[in-house]
């Protein structure tokens, strides 16, 4: 009986001396206001730097930041209880990267009813109802994704031009949430129509395969191009690599794209089994990443990469914040496009790109 | 005369008889089902008909390879330990940090890891062979104390293993070498040969058997089975952070509160290699089979260009199948 309530005791006491270092109650409480971030994950170093520049912008306008996100991005259950939660603290605003709106509705008209105003941020609140959601603060996922297809394009238009067949490969972590979604249909539909003003392939002859959600009803014996594009049974390293390796192991391949830092490292991953087929020269797959982390900023700069697109995460989180704070006031808040820049061998040092990229 | 006459039918089976005497019925038909499948995808797709293909699969067979061999002598014990993955995961981030943070050298960093794994084993091993938990909850607990801890120790971020062409990259070379020779089949089999020789011809081993069989007969007897099935546990373990150490060593980048769900893989290739949940039976070869099946299937479904969704679906149908045909045979064995 006596151990017990010891043992409860400890475990109290262990709790309360954590809470100091936690993620929560960060930022002089100038005028009181709370603003409760929800983001979609909270182990990437992506979300990191999100909170980074989140707690930039809390410090600035004084106002106390709580910063909590899920296991990864595929619990939405856990979000949905962390929304709740923070609903429920009544804060002057919530910003919120939803993994699924609709899991979610119930709680955003909660906090709709209650008056407290949301701020979409990354991937947004897609589809929310009307006015629940005040502004977002964005990388514009599609336009990025359409970068990186027209810079992929620079690099192989003359091999597509040389060769029967292509195959441009595509390693999407998932085709659910809205940023990946974007990133990896904004790269098929800009690819295509730069491959459909090409004179040496036209319309009909690209086949879109691989995943249903993007495919087109082009065959793949017809086409001059393929995409194909290959989604992992599991997000697991394991299977990412998998899959990276069934398409650099196919013999008309000639690019490869990851639409996030979990795509690229699973090409990376793929590459390093198969004795090192990606690079830049003209012998070699072209391989294109997305955001960065230790091992794609190092296939970068040893030119196994020929190039990157990276969204800026802090601004995201900074411009979140900021948009909550005027929302909380009860000021107009605008959408922000928080941008991308293109990243190679030549400017990865470069200290504008270095603000940007994570380990 | 009539002994001659009895011979005859007996010499044409006889050499599978031996066979099986050797290793088994339930292992001999896993090892056929092993070829089936490598053969069904080597002749569906020309591209897994690649040495690399084959050195992919033995990638990633290392990590599961050791948490099945590990988590076998568990299961053989009748117990269970769903905290393997999660600790695996929790020696490899504490090892990254204890490299990257702390400026150790590597192999101070790899001991600390085997270290680490093993120290946990021996709380899961406290918790249900002294404290006479339930395996299935000591383990539960514990699987999340190690997820929890990992996020922790790591500070929520990610931990980057030194790259090959690092200096120090030699530690990439135990598992593959820069030629991509899989060097890891090597550690694995010998590994797997110690873990034989443990579970089948030492003292401990036996008591693991006995105490899977039945516990109460084996403690009467005068066996200190709280220190047997502890080892049980701290042997799961140990084998934990060996495969932490093959994670990094083939995945490079350790990210925190990962793990959760790799257990399964391991204890799936336990029991499709024959070895019973409900314990007492068991072999080293049935589960190196079974880690091989799961392995392979990963590995090569992807390669018939399927959908994710049934790549998922049809392991779990095989892992099933498996299952099944070894409680058939055991219900026929008992009638």
């Amino acid at each position: 009986m006596w151990s017990f309530v010891l043992g409860v005791s400890v475990l109290f006491g262990i709790i309360g001396c954590s809470n100091g270092d936690s993620a929560s109650d960060t930022g002089n409480s100038g005028d009181g206001t709370v603003i409760e971030v929800v983001a979609k994950g909270f182990q990437h170093d992506f979300w990191k730097a999100v909170q980074s520049g989140a707690q930039q912008a809390a410090d600035e306008h004084g106002v106390r930041m709580n910063f909590v996100g899920p296991k990864d991005e595929t619990a939405i259950a856990e979000q949905l209880e962390m929304l709740n939660n923070s609903i429920n603290k009544n804060p002057g605003a919530i910003a919120l990267a939803a993994l699924d709106t609709n899991a979610q509705l119930d709680a955003i008209q909660q906090a709709q009813s209650k008056g407290i105003p949301i701020i979409g941020f990354d991937s947004g609140v897609p589809d929310a109802p009307d006015g629940a959601v005040k502004a977002t603060a964005a990388t514009d996922n599609y336009k990025a994704g359409a970068i990186a297809a027209e810079h992929a394009y620079e690099a192989i238009k003359d091999r597509i031009a040389a060769n029967d067949v292509s195959r441009i490969g595509i390693v999407s972590q998932e085709v659910n949430s809205l940023s990946i979604s974007q990133r990896t249909g904004g790269f098929i539909d800009k690819m295509v129509e730069l491959l459909e003003a090409d004179s040496g392939v036209g319309q009909g002859k690209i086949a879109v395969t691989g995943h249903d959600k993007f495919r087109n009803d082009i065959q793949e014996k017809d086409a001059k191009v393929v995409i194909e594009l290959r989604v992992p049974a599991e997000v697991t390293d394991a299977a990412g690599k998998t899959e990276a390796q069934a398409l650099l192991e196919k013999s008309d391949i000639i690019c490869v794209y990851g639409s996030n830092e979990y795509g690229a490292k699973s090409i990376i991953n793929a590459d390093d089994g198969l004795g090192g087929r990606i690079g830049i020269t003209e012998d070699k797959v072209i391989a294109i990443g997305f955001d960065s982390g230790a091992l794609q900023q190092d296939a970068i700069r040893n030119e196994r990469f020929y190039g990157s697109v990276t969204q800026n995460p802090v601004k995201i989180g900074y411009e979140a914040v900021s948009l909550a704070v005027k929302a909380a006031k009860g000021e107009p808040a605008s959408d922000v496009d928080t941008g991308v820049e293109w990243y190679n061998k030549d400017n990865i040092d470069s200290q504008e790109i270095q603000e940007l990229l994570y380990q | 005369m009539e002994n001659q006459l009895e011979n005859v039918p007996s010499q044409k089976n006889s050499w599978l008889k031996s066979i099986t005497n050797r290793i088994g019925l339930q292992q001999l038909i896993i090892l056929i089902v092993l070829f089936l499948i490598y053969g069904f995808f080597a002749f569906m797709s020309p591209a897994f008909r690649t040495s690399n293909t084959l050195t992919s699969i033995l990638d990633a067979s290392y990590y599961v390879g050791f948490l099945a061999l590990g988590v076998t002598f568990v299961i053989i014990t009748g117990g269970i330990d769903l905290s393997i993955g999660t600790n695996m995961m929790c020696a490899a981030i504490t090892g990254g940090v204890i490299y990257n943070r702390f400026g150790a050298p590597l192999w101070l960093a790899l001991l600390a890891i085997i270290a680490m794994a093993t120290a946990f084993g021996l709380l899961n091993g406290l918790l249900v062979a002294k404290l006479k938990l339930p395996a299935f909850i000591a383990t539960l607990g514990t699987m999340m104390i190690t997820r929890g801890l990992s996020s922790i120790l790591s500070n929520v971020q990610t931990e980057t293993f030194p790259l090959r062409d690092s200096g120090d990259g030699w530690y990439k070379s135990i598992f593959r070498t820069g030629n991509n020779f899989p060097t890891g089949v090597i550690l694995l089999l010998v590994m797997g040969i110690i873990a034989a020789i443990v579970l089948n011809k030492t003292k401990i081993g036996r008591y693991i058997f006995a105490i899977g069989s039945n516990s109460e007969a084996t403690r009467l007897s005068g066996v200190n089975i709280v220190r047997s099935e502890a080892t049980a546990y701290v042997i799961a373990g140990f084998f934990a952070g060996l495969a932490a150490i093959a994670y990094a060593a083939t995945y490079t980048t350790i990210m925190p509160g990962a793990g959760a769900g790799f257990e399964m893989d391991g204890i799936a290739a336990v029991v499709v290699g024959g070895t019973s949940l409900s314990g007492g039976v068991g072999s080293i070869l049935g589960t190196m089979i079974g880690v091989f099946i799961m392995t392979v299937l990963k590995i090569g479904l992807p390669y018939l260009d399927l959908q994710p969704h049934y790549q998922i679906f049809i392991t779990g149908f095989v892992v099933i199948l498996a299952v099944y045909v070894d409680i058939y045979r055991n219900r026929k064995k008992a009638k």
